[in-house]
């Protein structure tokens, strides 16, 4: 593996009482799609809040190219781009003003904003609805919305924490097919979710969490391994870890 | 452009798209003048209406003309202390003694021709006194041995309109500041949760303190519009409308110069003040109703302290009381109206007070705004 775009080590947190992450290590490089996988509760949503900045670790720690988490939480944040299940918008801005004021708020210049929003609406086909006012877009067009906003500033590192949990069939489809076109592009792609069916497919390499401790990590195939397909792996590695 | 700057913009944009926002500053701008036209409607009614006096005995020469003088109307009655209960307005006895007078104090018509009959009743008494003293040849001055020249040095009824300027407007400038901007402040704070903006939002490398300050800017600008609107209309108001019935000119309305600097100043500093505070609260709020719930004390917090002028109108504070925050803009106001003049250190002290008020309270709302607790319960 190329220099990891992110890495992560012996990251412990606990939120209010309850300690999510004990000890959780692994790495992600650019020009792959990196599976974060885990039954509910596991902790995956709260490494991605690490890594990303929202939250501060209490021990291990987190670097995103070479910058420190805590040290460097606002060059990390230039360098991410997240994407969750809930694409929460402005509603009374139209798509467009909502992508171009994340653009902005990240550091977009003048000078190139328009061509970057421009860029953005057209790559993840927007512009039939570019100019509505989002309170009138359907579920699938916010998270579109949601995602143009995250990559608008041409991040290196994406992360989609469950992204598509609460979209239909058609626009869960866009969202697999936009995580393939980034890795293509060779950005590193965090794909975390519970769907293990998707994680086989994308990613080239995973990790399994399970209670805050990482129990499987590696290449898909190797941690497939004898099994019928990862599910069964997946089942086999948390039934032996509980 | 900087990050506040930004999210200024943005924030001042969605609040202009928002119609809860809208229509609070419109209603602030119609309701001052709404009341104060019943208040006047009420206030001419009453003035020009006529009472009925219940009455038994023989009417004293002359009385029953001043009576009808002074919009009572006489009506005969075989019971006056009965019919003053429901069928009067006060019933009267004239015996060849005196005058026995019956009202029922819980009704607001007895009240006011109590007045008027009293009123007629001493000038009668006093005419027929001279007149009786005339007939003997003496002087009807020697009732008043010591006649006072009474030389107002302003003009009274200026100085009334200035004291009812002196409660009003620091009442609708406090409630104005707060009430103006509260939807948009709960909108941009307990609504980025409740939109499930306020991860995104703090992904961006924009330092949370700029958001925070792009946010309070914002909503200060929405409370202070809203203020100085409604004192806007509230004083075109006031010289309009007429009160009481009186002919000539409406209500005395001067606002010195003084006056509308300093009404500025602590609006600006109230606005802002308040608008960190409802942030805060806002912040602290799951939704939208959440945060109107935890806003909601702050209406008798700031209510009373602009209410004090109105029951104690010669409240004479030491400085120490223009360290209170609210109750001190009242204070400085009043002395601004009333007296077009202000004193320095107080308006210095209120200002540093007020000023105080702003920090801790924006230092609050940051502290809120930054800390993990906001996302995990999100």
């Amino acid at each position: 593996m190329t220099d990891p775009a992110v890495k992560v080590d012996r990251l412990e947190k606990t939120l209010q009482t309850n300690k999510v992450l004990r000890g959780i290590s692994f790495e992600a490089a650019a020009g792959e799609i990196f599976g974060l996988l885990g039954p509910n509760g596991a902790g995956k949503t709260t490494t991605l809040r690490v890594i990303c900045t929202l939250l501060a670790p209490d021990a291990g720690s987190v670097g995103v190219l070479g910058h420190d988490t805590r040290m460097a939480p606002q060059e990390v944040r230039r360098r991410v781009g997240v994407v969750t299940a809930e694409f929460g918008v402005y509603p009374r801005l139209t798509a467009r003003e909502n992508i171009a004021y994340f653009a902005e708020l990240s550091g977009v210049m003048d000078g190139e904003l328009n061509r970057k929003v421009d860029a953005v609406i057209e790559r993840l086909d927007m512009s039939s609805f570019a100019r509505q006012r989002a309170e009138s877009l359907s579920s699938g067009q916010k998270q579109k919305v949601a995602i143009a906003r995250a990559i608008v500033h041409d991040p290196p590192v994406l992360m989609f924490d469950e992204p598509t949990s609460n979209l239909d069939v058609l626009a869960s489809r866009e969202i697999r097919e936009f995580m393939v076109e980034s890795k293509g592009r060779g950005k590193c792609v965090i794909f975390s979710t519970h769907v293990l069916h998707d994680a086989e497919r994308l990613c080239d390499r995973i990790t399994i969490i399970h209670q805050g401790r990482v129990v499987a990590n590696g290449k898909t195939e190797e941690v497939r391994g004898k099994y019928r397909d990862l599910e069964d792996a997946f089942l086999s590695l948390v039934e032996a870890a509980t | 452009m900087s990050s506040v700057g930004i999210v200024f913009r943005k924030e001042i944009r969605e609040i202009l798209r928002d119609r809860r926002t809208l229509i609070a500053i419109a209603l602030a701008v119609l309701a001052t003048p709404t009341v104060l036209f019943v208040i006047s409607q009420v206030s001419t009614r009453t003035a020009t209406q006529t009472y009925t006096v219940g009455y038994s005995g023989d009417i004293p020469a002359g009385l029953d003309v001043l009576f009808g003088a002074t919009g009572l109307r006489l009506e005969r009655v075989d019971d006056p202390a009965a019919a003053a209960k429901r069928q009067v307005d006060i019933g009267i006895v004239f015996t060849p003694a005196g005058i026995d007078e019956y009202y029922d104090p819980t009704r607001q018509s007895a009240q006011i021709a109590d007045i008027r009959v009293q009123t007629i009743l001493a000038k009668y008494d006093a005419a027929k006194i001279a007149a009786s003293l005339q007939q003997k040849g003496v002087d009807p001055s020697i009732l008043n041995p010591l006649p006072v020249n009474v030389h107002p040095l302003s003009s009274p009824v200026k100085a009334a309109g200035n004291s009812f300027l002196s409660f009003f407007l620091p009442y609708i400038l406090i409630t104005m500041s707060l009430t103006g901007g509260l939807s948009a402040a709960l909108d941009t704070s307990a609504g980025e949760r409740e939109r499930r903006t306020l991860e995104s939002l703090l992904l961006t490398p924009a330092p949370r303190s700029h958001v925070l300050v792009g946010k309070i800017l914002a909503v200060s600008v929405i409370s202070l519009t809203a203020a100085l609107a409604a004192i806007a209309s509230m004083l075109v108001a006031l010289s309009q409308i007429q009160f009481g019935g009186r002919e000539g000119s409406a209500f005395p309305v001067d606002l010195s110069p003084l006056a509308a600097i300093v009404m500025v100043w602590l609006a600006v500093l109230l606005a802002a003040s308040f608008s960190s505070v409802t942030i805060a609260l806002g912040t602290l709020a799951r939704n939208f109703r959440q945060g109107q719930a935890y806003a909601t004390p702050l209406y008798f917090i700031t209510i009373f302290p602009a209410s004090i002028v109105l029951f104690i109108p010669d409240f004479n504070p030491s400085l120490a009381y223009y360290l209170i925050p609210i109750l001190n803009a009242v204070l400085v106001l009043r002395d601004a109206i009333v007296h077009s003049a202000v004193a320095w250190s107080s308006l210095i002290v209120t200002s540093a007070s007020l000023l105080l008020l702003g920090a801790l309270c924006f230092y609050a709302a940051l502290r809120l705004f930054t800390r993990e607790a906001l996302l995990i319960r999100s």
